[in-house]
């Protein structure tokens, strides 16, 4: 991946108040997939450089904050670690609306959620509009018991994707990930995403 | 309830708000709410008024949303969760509410409770999905393991094919060497050959039988034996060894334990040396003991514990473990101080497993050891009575003389050694370097006995053999002894030998001692008759004629036809004497008189005689 290691801080407030003129910008990225492919854990490893093996389904919504320098400015990410898809129960993409970007994520162990990761990115091309995105399958610390065939990896190259292979567990281009979704999203074209505010 | 009581400035609807244990906030300006009443503690928020959308970011667009909002219809926000603070996670959702122009949210905790189930049922799917993923590469590794083990098995079989052929002449001509006159010296150093060959080969044997047994190859007999006869013949195999070292020997059978029984006595036998052996070998002084008796734990007629006990230097308990395992002697010098494999154990333990018992060691050191097994065995309806038997074994010594045997064998060597082995039993040998030659001499000649090779150039033993039984079907000759000498100890061989026709194998190397034993048990020396200096020119033909006729009473006897048995014995009858065979009038007579009655199993009994006298008979 191309992008540049980014300084980052885990502030959980982030300071306004400088004198040098640092853009300041915030924006959100949402991390959708099946349940249990390991998106509550990328976020934990992104922020917190945690893990833990235990699995906790996510309900509704976690919302968490990550502050850091890229490209001269400063941004806030706020990362929408939303409810794992199951069968039956698509997951809501209205959430999706204002979102900068967002991170499909995918469990090598389980074939099954790379197809659910495409559905959902299909969904949501058509219901929210294009964003900036990345296919992430995680659990590349079990890579020897991957059910992902390797020709899908040519089949996703020919279509665009770009496809990292992560895991929340060694940490390995978790980081990688998050930032060089950041900067495409930086460098997207320029969607409204001020959150002034009008009042009556 | 009604706006107007929620307009009150009573503390009644702050109280409702509350008992529902809600946190209400009312919009002040722009993103602005300041709580309606108390707090509850379990939201994490400051004091006072607050930017809810900054401070909850999925409340954002729900927020946009209630501003817009002017009809009476409550508004429902996404469920999220918060950290509550203390380490746990809140399960939030607010309501949107407009009153008369004014707007609330109350945002309210869900019971954890709500979502275990989707907790259990997520974690039930992903569990079943790691243990298929792992029975599926479990399959893949046993796939391997097996392959790996049956290319193991198929190295192991090839080279003992190739270290058993040398072998067999090293150990050999050191026996035909040890049998000549020798200085004392030399007799040191053949005996050191002997020696050391035998341990070479005892050592090939036990990892060959361990592979086979690891192999899953190995499949248990079960055929009858005799408890009393097993036990006895495994005693005598280490007697020797036992008095070698001035140690005692005993046997106990509980008198309870019956002694006929179905099962495989050769392995049984096995066990029971290894045990042997192995307490020989670490014991100094005192003695074993071997003791049968019904097991305790199990006490069916069949099911039996045996316990060989001896007085050595036992085994610590830490080591109790590693000894069935391969290689797994209790210290590592062992195998320095004692000799031995190590392996003769865990060939042990297989083999009792494969007997659906198991093997295990109670021991003190300094005081000594018992090893016990149990295992299961069939019993036969009548039991034989509680003598000792007599060893199967036939002496060395009864071995015929002069008997007629083809040796087929590529090799000089075992060629060489064959006849040095057979010497003194005054053979007339006829040699055959492959089995084309082989069967164009039997065809010519009548032989006690074949040795022949299994693997030869231009015609093997297999097909060798089958030429042979032809010959002998045509001819309606009695079947002649053929023993299969091989190096093949770990193939399918003998189902195949046997197939082929071959009487018995022999495996390679060949002691002198098996080869005798072989050759008393399976050869009959030749009928001798003296013939008459008058008689020489015409009793051969005589003979070859009664030689043919065989194949014509054996037609008879299938088709029933009594008259033409009956003809021909009649003239045998009035012949035999006169050409100096007075066995052939007494066959023939007795031939007769059942052709007469149309006694087929009459004519059975003398015909079978009468077969095997004109082959076996030979002129002087």
């Amino acid at each position: 991946m191309s992008t540049a290691r980014a300084r980052t801080a885990n502030t959980r407030a982030s300071s306004h108040c400088n004198a040098t003129i640092v853009p300041v910008l915030k924006k959100k990225i949402c991390l959708l997939g099946s349940y249990g492919v390991g998106k509550t854990s990328l976020v934990a490893r992104f922020v917190h450089s945690m893990f833990t093996d235990k699995y906790h389904t996510t309900v509704g919504v976690k919302i968490d904050k990550k502050v850091l320098e890229l490209e001269g400015a400063e941004l806030t990410l706020m990362l929408w670690d939303m409810a794992g898809e199951e069968d039956g129960v698509p997951v809501r993409l209205n959430q999706v609306k204002d979102a900068s970007g967002y991170l499909l994520v995918a469990d090598g162990t389980r074939g099954r959620t790379l197809d659910i990761a495409r559905d959902i990115q299909r969904r949501v091309e058509k219901e929210v509009g294009v964003r900036p995105f990345l296919l992430l399958v995680n659990k590349a610390d079990l890579r020897d018991t991957w059910e992902i065939p390797e020709s899908a990896w040519g089949e996703l190259a020919d279509s665009g994707w770009t496809v990292l292979e992560t895991s929340a567990k060694s940490g390995e281009r978790v980081e990688e990930a998050f930032l060089t979704l950041s900067s495409r999203m930086l460098n997207a074209p320029a969607d409204d995403d001020d959150d002034d505010d009008d009042d009556d | 309830m009604t706006t107007t009581t929620m307009m009150t400035t009573t503390n009644e609807p702050i109280d409702l708000f509350a008992a529902f244990d809600l946190a209400v906030f009312e919009r002040k300006k722009k993103r602005v709410f300041a709580p309606v009443g108390r707090v509850p503690d379990w939201l994490p928020v400051e004091a006072g008024p607050i930017d809810l959308g900054d401070r909850f970011p999925l409340l954002e667009m729900f927020l946009g949303e209630l501003r817009e909002a002017g009809a009476p219809d409550p508004l429902r926000s996404d469920l999220w969760s918060e950290p509550d603070g203390h380490g746990g996670e809140l399960y939030l959702e607010a309501i949107g509410v407009v009153c008369e122009g004014r707007r609330f949210v109350a945002i309210r905790s869900l019971p954890q409770e709500r979502f275990t189930y989707q907790q259990l049922a997520h974690d039930f799917e992903l569990e079943k999905h790691k243990v298929e993923r792992l029975s599926r590469e479990l399959e893949i590794k046993r796939q391997e393991a097996e392959r790996a083990t049956q290319a193991k098995s198929a190295f192991l079989a090839s080279m003992s094919h190739e270290i058993r052929t040398p072998l067999n002449a090293i150990i050999g001509m050191a026996d035909v060497l040890s049998l000549t006159s020798l200085t004392p010296d030399q007799q040191k150093y053949v005996e050191t050959f002997q020696r050391n060959g035998v341990s070479l080969l005892n050592l090939i044997n036990e990892i060959l039988d361990l592979s086979k047994v690891e192999a899953g190859h190995v499949q248990m007999e079960a055929v009858d034996l005799d408890l009393g006869d097993v036990v006895a013949r495994a005693m005598e195999v280490v007697e020797l060894r036992v008095s070698a070292k001035g140690l005692w020997l005993r046997q106990s059978i509980a008198p309870d334990v019956p002694r006929s029984l179905i099962g495989d006595p050769h392995r049984l036998r096995q066990i029971i040396i290894n045990l042997l052996g192995n307490s020989i070998k670490f014991t100094e002084r005192g003695g074993l003991e071997i003791r049968v008796e019904l097991d305790p734990e199990n006490p069916a007629p069949g099911r039996l514990r045996f316990g060989v006990t001896d007085t050595g230097i036992g085994i610590p308990a830490d080591k109790l473990g590693v000894i069935f395992e391969s290689f797994g002697q209790a210290d590592s010098s062992t195998t320095r101080k004692y000799g031995g494999t190590g392996l003769g154990l865990t060939i042990s333990k297989h083999l009792v497993e494969l007997m659906d018992g198991r093997i295990w060691v109670e021991s003190t050191v300094g005081v000594g050891s018992t090893f016990f097994f149990t295992a299961g065995f069939g019993v036969q309806a009548v039991q034989a009575a509680k003598t000792p038997s007599a060893s199967a074994a036939a002496p060395v010594q009864d071995v015929p003389e002069g008997l007629r045997i083809l040796l087929v064998d590529d090799s000089d060597d075992n060629r060489l050694l064959f006849i040095a082995y057979l010497k003194r039993t005054n053979s007339a040998i006829d040699i055959a370097e492959n089995g084309q030659i082989g069967v164009d001499l039997f065809r010519a000649r009548r032989y006690d006995l074949v040795l022949m090779d299994v693997e030869m150039p231009v015609m093997d033993g297999y097909q060798a053999v089958s030429e042979i039984r032809r010959i002998e079907k045509e001819t309606g000759a009695e079947p002649t002894p053929v023993l299969a000498l091989t190096a093949h100890a770990f193939s399918d061989m003998s189902g195949k030998g046997f197939a082929a026709g071959f009487t018995d194998l022999l495996t390679k190397p060949i002691r002198h001692a098996t080869l005798l034993e072989a050759v008393a048990k399976y050869a009959s020396a030749p009928i001798e008759v003296q013939v008459e200096e008058d008689m020489a020119d015409v009793v051969p033909a005589y003979l070859e004629k009664r030689r043919a006729e065989v194949a014509v009473y054996r037609r008879a006897l299938e088709a029933g036809d009594f008259d033409t048995i009956k003809h021909l014995a009649h003239k045998m009858k009035g012949t035999g004497t006169g050409y100096g065979f007075p066995r052939l009038t007494e066959l023939g007579a007795a031939l007769e008189t059942s052709a007469l009655q149309k006694d087929a199993e009459g004519v059975g009994k003398p015909l079978h005689e009468f077969a095997r006298f004109v082959d076996k008979v030979q002129l002087k």
